[in-house]
């Protein structure tokens, strides 16, 4: 009962993505008997945290019309910072974290400050934000690869966050109670408060929005600081995932979020688009990400599903328009 | 300073021009003085112009599609789809030599077409276009090679001889090429009717589409010549390099706006400059050598030439905005 | 009748080549409703941007509430309680109906929005204001009417003193007008001045109190509404001496070939089965108010809209005009009445733009014999007198009248029989629109014919031999030039819907 109310809230796009979801893993299940299983699923989950927290933060830029592809990059990047500072400086984990989490947020404020302030085209000036944080990472972490403190030691409990394991083995992938919470809270920001507002109105109608007296400047600056602390916080959820994190990798990673955002009924010109939505986008690519290799094709065919996918679904937008 | 703006000669030729090709020069001073001079050695020259090969073609594709008002963000990686995948046939199917290179040239035009049918027929906004291409070019390159990197035959061997196109016995026959390939997009983008409705419909789409143009077909024929160029783009950096990996090309996207941005090809469209964008290569070339013979390492050149593209392009938006 | 509360005396307002408002009088009082009236460019729309602060003034004062005011931009007017309903709508499509009211002046519930309580305040709003809109439902679903609607609620709910409509019917349905009129009838009991501007004329006998008529700029007088007839205010509007013969007797002989003949042409709300013909060596006038369709006509019948229905035949030939690219095609050029936006490309040359609809004639194999294009738009340089240094000059160097001529002269270049003047003389001095006549005369002259769609009377008269009147989207009338007035034609053009 309370399933079918949660299902009643879905609206078009996102029960249509929805049944994409039970589709595809229906049909994973049916051709390989090993894609049903418990590790499978933990998996699944642990491939998606970092692309969740992604599209979670790319939103919004989104959204505003604009668009922020240097979270790929730039999570690895943070990431890579962080985990520098823990073990070639020696610092707590709490203080690496914070690092990657404020490296996002810095850049969020410079890609803010190109698109809203300086008025560059929001792709252009991401685009070399992301040359810059794919740069600087390596740059200042001296180009090697970094591994956080493993489970294991004392001071990998923060790993524990997305995935719990217990004295005798039992693994409980916790990140998703995390990641839903989170989807919670974040769609409550788009939706009920003056920040999402605002940003589905720059979105909508900037000089309106303008006219009412609002900020502009500010709100759009935000929408790029919210996609660029998500990044970061992705960066946590990569480096707690991941053995060691490779500088130079993350390219590309922007585009299962962004893909995941616009398959799940975010509109590419702006104005339209839920989290709970671009929640459900990103797990359709990140069972592709997983699902593809049980049935026999290689990783990388996902790749290729997620341009063809991402151009269908602007399509399926543009047809709706002409109609 | 107004004096010399105009001046006959330096009006004729251009004002930003011969800045930039100042700022090329000066670059060039400044990292022989820094490197003790050893940055003008022979090895370097031949380094810079490599690079300046591929990118240059890379550079001189997406002109045009700017030149419209568009963008492609793809072209690194399709370049790197193209010499993956005729390499591999090569190399693992004994396809003969010139067919690799004219499937190169061929892969190429594809992702040129798709590109532009979806921009100018169905109206997807470029930048997704970009986004998609790029996933598809790194996803059938990797599929393709099953992610193994790709040899091109180095020199000694039989089927070395493509690597003569970037200089035969020390002779640059790739600048010969690039120069004589520039010449040609400069008339195409001049003289042509091609280049004409591509940078008016750049400038005024709607006005052209009222005088009976189908710019429909010009908008995508500028991302067709793009692709054609981003093909032989590969065939230089494997005549240059010889060693492909799937995965990467995401650099020269980057690379290759800036030069063009840089030589003074508007962003907004309807403005673009072939010399232009050979010199803003060059310097672009000229610094990626540079920063590595400094002694830095790649990662440095992606964040120069990131803080290059945003100032270029600010540059271009500002004053835009100062002429409305 | 209430008391005063904004006067406007002696405002003037010049732009670059025109003197838009010559000390122009204007005074609203409470509770009336104030109807401005006048013809296309009377600056009607641009003293009420000066009142609102979207335009400065060069002299003259505004008093408010008994102070002298200068608002420097809408924002301040606002507060001060001076809302203008605009034409075009500013709304967020994709918001729902009560966060665009209330957009930048949100409710809130610690930090959250109290979108519950936006709804039941835009309830009680639309209750108060006896209008059906669900403030739940988002902006872009709802009609124009009801987008208008909010916006006028917005404008209530902002303790709006004086509230200006900026044509709020062109859009609207006979019943959502009359659900319009409705408020606007509550309004003026809460004793709130309104400025009503508007073509209709059966709405202003229906709603205004007084009406204010203004032309080219000036003041000319004030009216009560109940004491004068359509025909008095018509005399106001159109009361100008035209000093420009008017053509009394069309030249085109009865039996001369029809070249176009257009047949029941329907694209829209603004393309309501309109047929028409056009013969040869004719300037057949379209005349009618702003919105009443002709440029939708011109534009559906060009192919640079799409079209429902109707039928086309040139030179007696059926054909089909599907995109510009066909109506080129078969020998029709189109001159937009934004020339900046559709007819030229300004960041190119005078040599450019004029080859641009007939390139395939300047080329030489692959390429463009630029020599050939440079001669044949220096030819219509000197033919058309077009000023420009040269023919290399940008397009942007040159004044209206000037580019009007290089879009003449790339139809002239393509050998175009049949043209379309969409508003030829708009934003373009005396002297050039001169020349412009007298060059259409030329070309009819030699066998060219052409649709002029002009909302000025004079033009009309003075160049049109035939005229075909429109309003709202239907053809009202054709009149032979000798039968011509200006007040027949305005009597189709504001002809009161049946």
């Amino acid at each position: 009962m309370v399933n079918k109310k949660a299902f009643g809230r879905l609206k078009g796009r996102e029960a249509m993505v929805f049944g994409i979801i039970v589709a595809m893993v229906i049909l994973f299940s049916f051709l390989s008997p090993t894609f049903r299983t418990y590790p499978t699923l933990v998996s699944v989950l642990d491939n998606s945290y970092y692309i969740t927290l992604m599209v979670l933060g790319v939103t919004f830029p989104l959204i505003t019309g604009g668009v922020d592809l240097s979270i790929g990059t730039g999570l690895v990047s943070y990431a890579l910072i962080g985990g520098y500072l823990i073990v070639h400086q020696n610092m707590p984990v709490g203080v690496g974290i914070l690092a990657c989490v404020g490296m996002g947020v810095l850049i969020g404020i410079l890609n803010g400050i190109l698109v809203a302030v300086m008025d560059l085209p929001p792709f252009l000036a991401t685009l070399c934000t992301c040359m810059i944080t794919r740069g600087l990472g390596p740059a200042l972490c001296g180009g090697f690869g970094v591994s956080w403190p493993s489970a294991l030691s004392e001071a990998g409990q923060f790993r524990y966050i997305f995935k719990f394991i217990s004295g005798n083995g039992t693994v409980v992938p916790i990140g998703i109670v995390l990641m839903l919470a989170l989807v919670l809270i974040m769609s409550f920001v788009l939706e009920h408060t003056r920040v999402g507002r605002y940003t589905i109105a720059i979105g909508s109608n900037k000089e309106a929005t303008k006219l009412a007296g609002v900020n502009v400047k500010f709100y759009h600056i935000l929408a790029y600081v919210i996609s660029g602390l998500f990044a970061g916080l992705a960066g946590v959820a990569y480096a707690a995932t991941y053995a060691t994190i490779y500088p130079g990798s993350g390219a590309g990673f922007e585009l299962d979020a962004i893909g995941g955002a616009i398959v799940g009924g975010v509109s590419a010109s702006g104005g339209v688009g839920t989290i709970v939505g671009a929640f459900l986008g990103v797990i359709v690519i990140c069972l592709m990400k997983v699902g593809l290799p049980f049935i026999g094709l290689q990783a990388n065919w996902q790749q290729i599903f997620t341009g063809i996918v991402l151009i269908a679904a602007v399509l399926i937008d543009v047809i709706k328009k002409r109609k | 300073m107004e004096k010399i703006k105009q001046n006959a000669l330096v009006k004729k030729v251009g004002f930003n021009r011969i800045v930039l090709v100042c700022v090329m020069l000066l670059m060039y001073l400044a990292f022989g003085g820094l490197t003790g001079g050893s940055f003008f050695g022979l090895s370097r020259i031949t380094n810079t112009l490599n690079y300046a090969y591929f990118l240059g073609f890379l550079s001189l594709g997406v002109t045009f599609v700017i030149a419209t008002g568009g963008i492609d963000f793809s072209i690194g990686p399709v370049m790197f789809c193209c010499a993956l995948v005729s390499g591999y046939s090569m190399i693992t199917y004994g396809v003969p030599m010139v067919l690799s290179l004219i499937m190169s040239v061929l892969i190429g035009v594809l992702f040129g077409v798709f590109n532009g049918y979806l921009v100018a027929y169905w109206k997807v906004p470029p930048f997704i276009v970009s986004m998609a291409s790029m996933n598809i070019a790194k996803g059938i390159a990797a599929v393709f090679t099953k992610t193994q990197s790709v040899s091109w035959p180095q020199s000694a061997t039989s089927d070395g001889w493509y690597r003569n196109f970037v200089s035969m016995n020390g002779f640059p026959v790739g600048l010969i090429v690039f120069l004589a390939v520039a010449v040609v997009c400069a008339i195409v983008l001049n003289q042509t009717k091609w280049g004409r409705y591509i940078l008016c419909l750049g400038s005024n789409e709607e006005a052209v589409r009222l005088s009976g143009v189908n710019v429909k077909k010009w908008k995508m024929l500028a991302y067709v010549i793009c692709g054609t160029l981003v093909g032989i783009a590969s065939i230089y950096y494997v005549a240059a390099f010889t060693t492909v990996q799937p995965g990467y090309g995401d650099q020269y996207n980057n690379e290759a706006i800036a030069g063009c941005v840089m030589g003074g090809t508007s962003m907004a469209g309807g403005l673009a400059s072939i010399s232009g964008t050979v010199i803003g290569v060059f310097i672009i070339s000229l610094l990626q050598q540079g920063i590595l013979a400094l002694g830095f390492t790649k990662e440095y050149q992606y964040i120069i030439t990131g803080l290059i593209v945003i100032a270029a392009v600010y540059s271009d938006v500002s004053a835009r905005r100062r002429k409305n | 009748m209430g008391d005063i509360i904004l006067t406007m005396k002696d405002i003037d307002k010049s732009f670059p080549g025109v003197h838009a408002l010559d000390h122009v009088n204007l005074e609203i009082r409470k509770g009336e409703v104030l109807a401005l009236m006048g013809e296309n460019g009377a600056g009607k729309s641009t003293l009420m941007k000066v009142l609102t602060g979207i335009y400065k003034k060069d002299s003259g004062v505004i008093t408010y509430e008994g102070k002298e005011v200068e608002f420097k931009n809408t924002r301040e007017a606002q507060d001060a309680g001076i809302i203008i309903v605009h034409q075009e709508l500013n709304m967020l499509g994709h918001l729902s109906v009560a966060q665009n009211l209330f957009i930048g002046r949100e409710f809130k519930k610690g930090i959250r929005i109290d979108d519950k309580k936006m709804n039941e305040e835009a309830k009680k709003l639309f209750d108060r204001l006896n209008v059906d809109i669900d403030p739940a439902e988002t902006m872009a679903n709802l009609t124009v009417g009801k987008q208008q609607m909010c916006e006028i609620a917005k404008a209530v709910s902002f303790d709006a003193k004086v509230i200006i409509f900026d044509e709020p019917s062109a859009a609207l349905t006979e019943s959502e007008i009359e659900e319009m009129f409705k408020i606007i009838r509550d309004l003026k009991k809460r004793d709130i001045a309104m400025v009503y501007i508007s073509h209709r004329m059966d709405e202003i006998k229906v709603i205004t109190d007084r009406v204010t008529v203004m032309r080219d700029g000036t003041y000319v007088g004030t009216l009560i509404t109940k004491e004068s007839t359509k025909e008095d205010i018509i005399n106001m509007m159109v009361g100008r001496v035209i000093y420009e013969d008017p053509k009394t007797q069309s030249a085109v002989p009865k039996n001369a070939p029809v070249v176009l003949k257009v047949e029941h042409l329907k694209a829209g709300k603004m393309v309501q089965d309109v047929s028409f013909e056009l013969r040869k060596g004719e300037i057949l006038g379209f005349s009618g108010l702003m919105g009443a369709g002709r440029t939708e006509t011109a534009r559906a019948l060009f192919g640079a809209d799409p079209k429902e229905s109707g039928n086309i035949y040139v030179n007696g030939t059926k054909v089909v005009i599907n995109s510009p690219q066909d109506a080129v095609k078969y020998g029709i050029g189109y001159l937009s009445e934004d020339r900046k936006r559709y007819g030229i490309v300004v960041q190119k040359t005078v040599a450019e733009n004029t080859t641009m609809a007939s390139m395939k004639n300047f080329m030489n194999g692959i390429f463009i014999n630029k020599k050939k294009e440079k001669n044949v738009a220096q030819k219509y340089v000197e033919a058309l007198a077009t000023k420009t240094p040269d023919v290399d000059q940008l397009v942007v160097n040159l004044s209206g009248g000037n580019q009007q001529k290089v879009v003449i002269a790339k139809w002239l270049t393509r050998d175009c029989d049949i043209l379309i003047f969409d508003e030829p003389t708009r934003g373009i001095d005396v002297g050039a629109k001169n020349e412009i006549y007298k060059l259409m005369n030329r070309l009819v002259a030699e066998g060219k014919s052409i649709i002029m769609i002009s909302s000025e009377m004079t033009e009309i008269l003075r160049m049109s031999d035939r005229i075909v009147v429109m309003c709202e989207g239907k053809k009202t009338g054709e009149l032979d030039i000798s039968e011509a007035k200006q007040e027949n034609i305005m009597n189709l053009a504001t002809r009161e819907i049946e």
